[in-house]
């Protein structure tokens, strides 16, 4: 099948700018965690889980002026298509984690909680492409629900370079495997970003394009989510004001 | 299978495609989103909703509407459009590309898909249809279209279902295109050889026609018919043929894939033996030396250059190479194409003929007898499958015995026998037999099975008359695969609008910041120097005396890249078509004309933009300096070569200009010494030239190529300019420069060369040491009494070279880049934008190293460049064979009118028969053994090179290697092929 076709559509159907179907929930596991949040970015599937701030369980995580994000990430076995066991200390999860970890910890209001911790679980049920950008986006989601102070959204999405030429937005498995991708996490509605992440190479003089495009995705994403937080919370003003 | 839809608030719905693939014994389930939009338009100029509804590409471009609003019509007058299916699309892809019919098609994206899974080849043909826009072909999305996608009922097979879904497309255009308010009706025809899913489309209300059927309704219908495919027609056709197998059946998929894997069947590239069609050679990696194929069952109806999957046979039938000559012609031509089975296979049990088997038992013999000779043993190997079919167009004539006597109107089997001499004859169907013969057709090959002794075919269209110019010029484009249709309206729309009013810019212009960075050099003398008649003129020269005694000289060339803007359509032609051909009487040009013969094209007494190369340079010609600029020149004279060696030769002329040709000329010579120096070599090849009258343009007579001093100032400069731009351009881009290398010829090449020449020239030898070496030896091979056998050592010599090829420099490590020939350690081509692709890359390459705009990407891309690179390298390979066709069929020509003898020379002994080059022509023939004398008292020293035989007289004769010898030279219709060759007697 072709990537991206001369009439300009994509192997899913999708035109060059568009996303894929996005839905999140937050408040997904209210018993089990401080803040969760379960997000669906095409067919990759993501749940969230934060707990704290809390005290660390090793001195080593002590900060005396800042709190400490610590991330946990796993991939089910049944999340590709073929099952395959992964140990924890695959090469490609503690990339995630640790991207996911330096990225939070900027966009935390770390300085309200020293000394504490701050600990996500991130377990992917599915994989089908930007699996970096949907994390981002239910780490988001989930440390909102728990309450916790940040300076803005972080909505993620990846962007690719077709044929050196065309810009695409929001690639899947498919798409990922034959082209160069970008990942981003904008914060809020700036241009400011909060994670960038390029695999492959792109060539310098194509880069501005296909960031303008991811940009605008990201800013789509957070309105998104943040047209669900807004139903949440008014959802939960209801029941205290009842 | 299909499960609910979701309506997003982007206005797509969502739904998933689920299904179940196997892989290595595991079903795997996979499951992925599908969406469905109401954006894709029917691409109609007829329709007015559509234009409201489409959106911009990531370029910002809309979807162009190409669909005509008055399209064709069929017999009855009915304007109609056409959706056809997967099926005629692969078989009957010539026609679709035939200009007398289908315009206006709609091709479903359903089809298309399917037939990229099927042929990748016919894809890509079928793609260049829709890109070039001149047959009106679109591409319908329906799989993403809301009001066509249909879901797969539970039961229903793939294939069922998507019938279903193409049919679907029909019925949407019908009821899309004619609603009450639209102006003319357009009928939706649909085209399918399913009988199944025509009935089912007609009980649709879809007006679903068989391929036939729809060629029978159109008013040109009755020429059309002969061009549909074979199995088309007639679905199992051909039958008639033995009930028996008279091939071995390819293996299966997964047989090869696990003897590949397990290394007991080997992947290559038949090539087939030029002197003897029933023997070719695989080489495989595997081993060192080519696998041999010996007789057509083991060459199991592979085509020469097919990629083949091949067995070694047991030890013992290990042979040597045939050192027999064997042509088609001789073997079964008179074999009857008929359908009946008693004309058939008579005597033949299996494929082997009577013939065939006496020229294999004697290569049996042969191979037990020699035992002495143990090296020379080949492994062989017989073909088991094919992994891709290099079958394309091919041209050929009807073979008159083939062709029944009886009168009648139903189609009947012929033989076709193809120009090129190394690929069996073709079946073909046609009603018109009698009066396609003595033309040169086009057919195509459509299949080969097993029960068959011949591959089926069928007719495309007729050339015209053989050996009409027309015709066999067309023929020979066709044959080396050189694309000569006129250029597409895509591409000159690339042009610039002015056409030939376009001049150079105002140069003071600000608003342009490129012209800013342009050097105006229109104040030197600069002047072109090339062949009589030249009218693309790639090149120009100039140089002056500067005040501190050195020499300015600048090198300008053509600036087409200033017109030539990659990735646009005029660039991809270019880069397509890779150079252009120059045939005797014809020129194929790889730039529309209006950018080589005008634009581009330096003339004199105008300004025009060009890309200059300019040193200073001392006495002794050694670089001092040297600066690349983007320029603008105006040409001073367009010199011929004659016309500049005669003003420098001429003292009483003292103007600048010719001084400054005459520094050119000294320069030149010190650069040509250094070359010589360094080991270049110089390489003969007979190249001859045909005057035409130019009255007639009928060739009159056969030169050999003279060269005056003016051609080597202008190739000298060429080389330098092209070793200083190679230079430049790969320190700016070390991974993808475009360079040219010359790999040094390995000893092996020369093996057989030396030995003839030990043999029977007294020990003389040409060494492989250096390149400086081998030019040496070269100098030494002289015959004191034959003048010309040096020459002759030269040309034998330039066979056993290797061929210089196009690489990115990325590709080989920097001592690998040297050009052997040219005895330089880095080469490009960078003076010829108008006709070499090459030449465009660098001009992109050395703009982007000079800053002088940015390099597009395709030119900075590895994997990208590999892939220009190997295609320009073929176009390269092409172009070279179809000149040298030309040049042979013209000089056939003039032999006509000039029988006569002449002196040759043996170039190659076989056991029945030898090779003779004739100088005069350039042109080298067969002489067999029965045409000189008897073939029973012959007898071949194969470690002296001599054939010893009876002659005709009765007396006895020897001729050996490197002879020279007396031949009547006549120029013969080959009956078979209807090709015109030299043909050589002895004397
Ligand atoms: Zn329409």
């Amino acid at each position: 099948m072709e990537l991206y076709s001369p009439e300009g559509l994509r192997i899913d159907g999708r035109r060059w700018n568009e996303l894929r179907r996005f839905e999140c929930k937050i408040n997904t596991h209210p018993h089990s965690a401080d803040g969760s949040s379960y997000v669906e970015q095409g067919n990759t599937k993501i749940i969230c889980m934060v707990r704290g701030p809390m005290e660390p369980a090793m001195k080593s995580q002590v900060n005396a002026t800042s709190s400490t994000v610590e991330v946990n990430v796993s991939l089910a076995n049944f999340s590709t298509f073929e099952r395959k066991k992964r140990s924890k200390t695959d090469k490609r999860i503690t990339e995630l984690k640790t991207t996911l970890e330096r990225t939070f910890n900027e966009c935390i209001m770390g300085h309200l909680y020293p000394r504490t911790l701050i600990s996500v679980t991130v377990q992917v049920l599915a994989q089908d492409g930007g699996l970096l950008a949907a994390m981002t986006n239910a780490v988001t989601l989930a440390l909102i629900d728990a309450g916790i102070a940040m300076y803005d959204y972080v909505s993620g999405v990846n962007a690719g370079l077709y044929d050196q030429t065309s810009a695409l937005l929001d690639l899947n498995t498919l798409e990922e495997n034959d082209m160069c991708s970008l990942t981003i996490g904008v914060i809020g509605k700036s241009e400011k970003l909060a994670l960038v992440v390029l695999e492959d190479k792109l060539p310098l003089d194509r880069l501005e394009s296909v960031l303008a495009i991811a940009i605008a995705g990201s800013h789509r994403i957070r309105e998104l989510m943040d047209m669900e937080v807004r139903k949440h919370g008014n959802m939960r003003l209801a029941k205290v004001s009842v | 299978m299909i499960t609910n839809r979701k309506r997003l608030s982007s206005g797509l719905s969502v739904t998933s495609k689920v299904f179940v693939r196997s892989r290595n014994g595991n079903a795997l389930k996979i499951v992925r989103e599908h969406y469905l939009r109401n954006d894709i338009p029917c691409y109609s100029h007829a329709c007015h909703k559509c234009q409201e509804i489409v959106k911009p590409d990531a370029q910002g471009q809309l979807p162009k509407f190409i669909l005509s609003s008055s399209p064709t019509k069929t017999k009855d007058g009915v304007s109609h459009y056409v959706v056809i299916d997967t099926n005629i699309i692969l078989h009957a892809i010539d026609l679709l590309e035939n200009t007398q019919c289908f315009y206006d098609v709609i091709v479903p994206q359903t089809v298309l898909e399917e037939v990229r899974n099927r042929s990748f080849p016919i894809y890509q043909r079928l793609r260049n249809l829709v890109k070039s826009e001149d047959k009106r072909f679109v591409v319908f999305h329906n799989e993403y279209n809301e009001a066509t996608y249909v879901n797969r009922e539970k039961g229903q097979s793939i294939n069922d279902r998507n019938d279903h879904a193409i049919r679907k497309v029909a019925s949407w255009f019908n009821s899309h295109l004619n609603t009450e308010n639209s102006p003319t009706p357009i009928h939706i025809i649909f085209i399918c050889n399913d009988v199944d899913n025509c009935t089912k489309a007609k009980q649709e209300g879809i007006d679903a026609r068989s391929l036939v059927d729809y060629i029978d309704s159109l008013p040109n219908g009755e020429d059309l018919r002969d061009l549909i495919p074979s199995d088309i027609v007639l679905p199992g056709n051909f039958e008639g043929d033995q009930n028996e197998t008279v091939f071995p059946e390819y293996y299966s998929n997964a047989r090869i894939m696990a003897g590949i894997k397990n290394g007991t069947l080997y992947q290559g590239m038949l090539n087939i033996s030029s002197y003897n069609y029933l023997q070719g050679t695989v080489s495989v990696p595997a081993f060192k030396k080519p696998l041999l194929i010996i007789g057509s069952k083991n060459l199991n109806r592979a085509f020469n250059s097919d990629s083949v999957i091949v067995e070694l046979l047991p030890k013992d039938k290990w042979k040597e190479p045939s050192s027999t000559i064997i042509e088609e012609g001789s073997i079964g031509a008179d074999d009857n194409a008929g359908d009946d089975e008693d004309d058939l296979g008579e005597e033949t049990g299996g494929v082997v003929s009577d013939k065939e088997r006496v020229f294999l038992a004697q290569e049996a013999m042969k191979a037990t007898s020699s035992k002495t000779n143990e090296s020379r043993l080949q492994p062989t190997a017989k073909i088991v499958g094919v992994v891709r079919r290099s079958w394309r167009y091919y041209v050929g004539q009807i073979a008159p015995s083939s062709v029944s006597e009886e009168t009648g109107h139903s189609s009947r089997s012929c033989f076709v026998i193809l120009m090129d001499k190394l690929l069996p004859k073709v079946r073909i169907r046609t009603r018109k037999a009698k009066e396609y013969l003595g033309q040169r057709i086009v057919i195509v090959v459509d299949s080969w099975p097993s029960n068959s002794r011949y591959p089926n075919g069928h007719f495309v269209r007729t050339l015209g008359e053989i050996e009409s110019a027309e015709a066999e010029t067309e023929a020979l484009l066709l044959e080396h695969d050189v694309e000569y249709r006129p250029f597409s309206k895509n591409v000159l729309d690339c042009l610039p609008k002015e056409g030939d009013n376009w001049v150079v810019p105002d140069m003071t212009d600000p608003q342009d910041p490129q012209l800013k960075k342009r050097v105006d050099l229109r104040d030197r003398l600069v002047c072109s120097i090339d062949p009589p008649g030249c009218v693309d003129i790639d090149d120009a020269l100039h140089a002056r005396v500067l005040p501190n005694g050195n020499y300015e000289v600048g090198v300008h060339i053509a600036d087409v890249t200033h017109f030539v803007k990659p990735n646009t359509a005029l660039d991809q032609e270019g880069a397509s078509r890779g150079t252009s051909v120059y045939l005797v009487d014809k020129r194929i040009d790889m730039l529309p004309m209006l950018l080589g013969t005008n634009l581009c094209s330096l003339k004199p007494f105008v300004d025009r933009f060009a890309f200059s190369v300019i040193w200073e340079l001392d006495e002794n010609a050694n670089i001092l300096k040297v600066d690349y600029m983007k320029s603008v020149i105006k040409s001073r004279q367009a010199f011929s070569y004659e016309q500049a060696q005669l003003r420098i030769d001429d003292p009483t002329q003292t103007d600048e200009l010719t001084n400054s040709m005459r520094v050119l000329l000294k320069l030149s010579k010190k650069l040509k010494q250094g070359r010589m120096d360094a080991g270049a070599l110089n390489l003969a090849s007979p190249e001859v030239k045909v005057h035409m009258d130019s009255e007639t343009s009928d060739p009159q007579e056969v030169e050999i190529k003279k060269l005056l001093e003016t051609n080597s100032l202008v190739e000298e400069f060429m080389l330098f300019a092209n070793i200083s731009v190679a230079r430049k351009i790969y320190d700016s881009y070390p991974q993808t420069a475009m360079l040219r290398r010359h790999a040094p010829p390995p000893a092996t090449n020369f093996e057989t060369l030396n030995d003839m020449l030990n043999v029977r020239k007294n020990g003389m030898s040409i060494s492989l040491e250096s390149s400086k070496a081998l030019a040496d030896s070269l100098d030494r091979i002289v015959d004191p009494n034959d003048p010309y056998f040096n020459t002759l050592i030269r040309i034998m010599s330039t066979r056993c070279m290797m061929a210089a090829e196009y690489f990115p420099s990325g590709s080989y490590g920097y001592p690998e880049f040297r050009h052997y020939g040219l005895a330089v350690d880095i080469y490009t081509h960078f003076t010829s934008p108008i006709r070499r692709y090459c030449d465009v890359v660098v001009h992109r390459q050395l703009a982007g190293a000079i800053g002088y705009e940015n390099l597009d990407l395709s030119h900075r891309d590895k994997q990208r460049m590999e892939m220009i690179v190997k295609n320009i390298n073929k176009r390269h390979r092409n172009a070279q064979f179809a000149g040298r066709s030309s040049i042979e069929y013209y000089v056939g020509q003039v032999m006509r009118n000039n029988e006569a003898e002449h002196e040759g020379y043996v170039i190659k002994c076989f056991n029945n028969g030898i090779v003779v080059l004739v100088p005069k022509f350039g042109v080298e023939g067969l002489i067999k053994l029965e045409t000189m004398g008897d073939l029973a008292t012959a007898n071949y020293n194969e470690d002296k090179y001599e054939l010893t035989f009876t002659d005709l007289k009765g007396a006895q004769r020897t001729v050996a290697m490197f002879d020279k010898v007396t031949v009547d030279v006549k120029s013969v219709k080959d009956e078979v092929s209807g090709k015109r060759r030299a043909q050589l007697m002895l004397r």
